[in-house]
């Protein structure tokens, strides 16, 4: 059975900084086309724009010049906490997680805003995180067991678009691999468009289309 | 969604121990302060009413010596016969008739009155105290009489002090009750032996010590005096003996109820109640309507008015008692206003701190599709089952630090007005509002009776036994937290929490995800 194609498309998307008298243009009318069932990776040197890429095309930062759109949705016609909330995840290097719960409860947070109700235990077992752990608060945890619990949210916010900023970064290698895997199951398996912006050759080579950012294009 | 809001600001405020007692700590203190300080206004509010009704004010019957020097003014521009100024130069007085009709058809103002009836008297067989001057209470009262008619009580009390000396020997001097007496509540005049007289002490009498060493005179024994005027006696029963420490004390003035001293009086007088009584005073039940009082009294007796006598209004207890009292008010009102800007300026730094710290787990919230408004709305959330808790815990423990607290502010004030209330509460004659009868046979309201403390036998009663009902009538200075105080606190408390989460919310509408979280990155 074909699954429902997403596209999550990027129009002309700009971004500059000004810096003292200076405009400094990071995003240079960049175009691009997303789909549901791939895992894509966005490589570049540091500074090349790759956090600013993700933070627009999440919403977390606001739109400058181009657009965004998932299917037909422009992000310029829903505020950006609209569009986080029904089309993007993001996990994040350090895993952002909410210290004073537990891993359960920090999955549980991801559907609070939308009204549903989940049972976190069933995320956290697809990324390998026992029940017993998930009872446990995230300091308890070890850094490649948050990035999982992470990752658990990410699949419990039912969004269709999963974003990561160096999810592997901060893991060995071992672990790298797993987490790796798992978000190839959640664009695979899930459907979901998965875009990884990474250092890692290792990540890079995992995904199904690798994309370039230099000097603020993206090849 | 609101339960999801909920469970999370639960989760914070469990997990959060440290910041919860600080904040659940801070908003206790502020809450026991803001309920001491409600206490305190009720308090007042309930000492107001309590003063207005205890210090009533005071209104007496004078003599308007304006009208009289006016109408002299007048004879002697008409070139009027001698004869007839003279008599306007006589001083007015009030007929007890009239004093009584006003008494028992303003009961809705009144609560209590006195009459004074001054008489001169000798003795048949009993020796009087040499004297060194003509002053004093009986003295002043008594020294210029020439006769009955031409009695108004205070207003002359001066006239007479310089005079030297007089045809009687003795000063009978009537008043409603023993507590009514000049001196009594200052404790200048005490009782040394035997006890006092009240309205129902008919034929008794209290003569002073010194008039009963002289006279070997001793409690329960019985001695005849005459008025000089009207040659009429009366036997009298010694019912005490009274000190005073006054050096212008008449030694020989003796003490009774006005029932007694008006039955020295001509019989027909005293039958037809058509003798003059002085220093008409009447006690009044709210002093914010002696104005009133008086206009009405003034319609309704012209006599007064067209004989020369007006009405003073004596209010300055209360005024006194109710300017010390609003000071308290006024304190407590600054109180709550240091402690509000305080809770708020407090509240504020901590939420703000608190903000700033949770500034991360904010970011997290918005990346994951929170709106700012959900963000605010679990601090605020937080704050108020903190604050919840904080007040709850407040209403236990301020019941009793804030009433100790406001018991100890208004005590000074609660002592003067135990010592003003009790020259109104303690006197034996109290009317409150009952019908005061009349001297002539009419019934005496004696319900005031249940305020005297029985005496043990053969001990003197001194002003606070004599006051009695005082420790009852101190309970109602007594000050509690009520519903209200409750709900005026936790109505402040939610108010002070709006207030503080001002400034932190601004910060929050400022907070951009993307800065909080590639911060963290």
């Amino acid at each position: 059975m074909n699954a429902k194609k997403n596209t999550l498309i990027i129009e002309n998307l700009s971004y500059s900084y000004q810096n003292g008298d200076r405009t400094q243009k990071i995003l240079d009318n960049i175009n691009a086309k997303f789909e549901s069932g791939k895992i894509y990776a966005i490589v570049g040197e540091s500074g090349s724009g790759k956090t600013t890429f993700l933070s627009l095309v999440s919403a977390l930062d606001k739109l400058q010049d181009g657009d965004v759109k998932y299917n037909t949705e422009s992000l310029r016609n829903i505020t950006g906490q609209e569009y986080r909330l029904k089309y993007v995840n993001i996990v994040f290097q350090s895993y952002n997680l909410i210290k004073y719960m537990t891993a359960a409860e920090n999955v549980e947070v991801a559907s609070d805003f939308d009204g549903r109700k989940v049972d976190p235990n069933k995320y956290l077992e697809k990324v390998g995180i026992t029940e017993e752990e998930g009872k446990r608060l995230i300091g308890k945890l070890s850094g490649g067991q948050q990035q999982r619990v992470a990752i658990a949210r990410a699949l419990a916010s039912n969004s269709p678009i999963i974003m990561a900023d160096e999810p592997t970064g901060n893991l060995d290698e071992d672990t790298e691999e797993k987490i790796i895997e798992i978000f190839r199951d959640l664009a695979h398996k899930d459907n979901k468009i998965v875009i990884i912006v990474t250092h890692s050759r290792q990540v890079a080579k995992k995904a199904d289309k690798v994309l370039t950012l230099r000097r603020g294009k993206l090849q | 969604m609101f339960r999801n809001m909920l469970k999370r600001s639960w989760l914070s405020i469990k997990r959060k121990l440290g910041r919860t007692v600080i904040l659940t700590l801070i908003f206790f203190m502020m809450a026991n302060l803001v309920l001491a300080a409600f206490i305190i206004k009720s308090a007042v509010s309930a000492q107001m009413d309590y003063a207005k009704s205890t210090l009533g004010g005071t209104i007496s019957i004078q003599a308007d010596m304006g009208a009289i020097r006016e109408n002299q003014e007048e004879e002697m521009k008409n070139g009027s016969d001698p004869s007839k100024m003279f008599k306007s130069m006589s001083r007015p007085s009030v007929n007890v008739n009239t004093a009584n009709e006003i008494v028992t058809t303003y009961t809705d103002y009144i609560k209590d009155y006195s009459y004074e009836i001054s008489v001169s008297a000798n003795s048949y067989n009993l020796e009087t105290v040499e004297t060194k001057s003509f002053g004093g209470r009986g003295g002043s009262m008594m020294g210029g009489m020439p006769n009955m008619g031409n009695f108004f009580g205070g207003a002359n009390a001066d006239d007479d002090s310089s005079e030297a000396t007089l045809d009687s020997d003795i000063t009978i001097y009537g008043i409603n009750a023993y507590a009514y007496i000049d001196g009594v509540d200052d404790e200048t005049i005490t009782i040394k032996d035997g006890t006092y007289f009240d309205e129902d002490s008919t034929d008794s009498v209290m003569v002073s010590y010194e008039f009963a060493e002289l006279n070997s005179l001793k409690v329960g024994d019985t001695f005849k005096i005459k008025n000089i005027y009207t040659e009429k006696s009366i036997s009298l029963t010694v019912i005490g003996i009274y000190d005073t420490s006054s050096e212008r004390a008449n030694a020989n003035t003796m003490y009774m109820n006005t029932e007694t001293a008006a039955k020295f009086f001509d019989t027909d007088e005293y039958n037809n109640g058509n003798y003059a009584v002085g220093d008409v005073k009447f006690y009044m039940i709210n002093s914010d309507k002696a104005d009133e009082f008086v206009e009405k009294v003034n319609a309704e007796f012209v006599e007064l008015s067209e004989n020369n006598l007006k009405f003073a209004v004596d209010t300055s207890e209360y005024d006194s008692l109710s300017s010390s009292i609003e000071s308290v008010g006024g304190f407590a009102d600054t109180i709550l206003i240091i402690v509000i800007i305080a809770a708020i300026i407090i509240i504020t730094l901590i939420v703000t701190i608190n903000v700033k710290d949770r500034r991360y787990e904010i970011g997290v919230l918005m990346s994951l599709g929170a709106s700012k408004k959900n963000v605010i709305g679990q601090i605020a959330t937080e704050l108020l089952i903190i604050g919840t808790l904080g007040f709850a815990l407040a209403s236990v423990t301020g019941t009793v630090f804030a009433t100790s607290l406001g018991n100890d502010i208004l005590e000074s004030q609660a002592t003067a007005s135990s010592k003003q209330s009790e020259r109104n509460f303690g006197r034996p004659g109290a009317m409150m509002g009952g019908m005061p009868g009349g001297f002539n046979g009419g019934s005496r309201n004696s319900s005031s009776k249940s305020d005297i403390p029985d005496m043990p036998d053969g001990t003197a009663p001194n002003m606070k036994d004599i006051i009695g009902g005082r420790d009852s009538k101190k309970k109602e200075l007594d000050i509690n937290a009520e519903l209200l105080d409750y709900l005026l606190l936790f109505v402040t408390g939610y108010l002070v929490i709006v207030v503080a989460l001002i400034l932190p919310s601004v910060s929050i509408m400022r907070y951009q995800p993307k800065e909080i979280l590639a911060g963290k990155e």
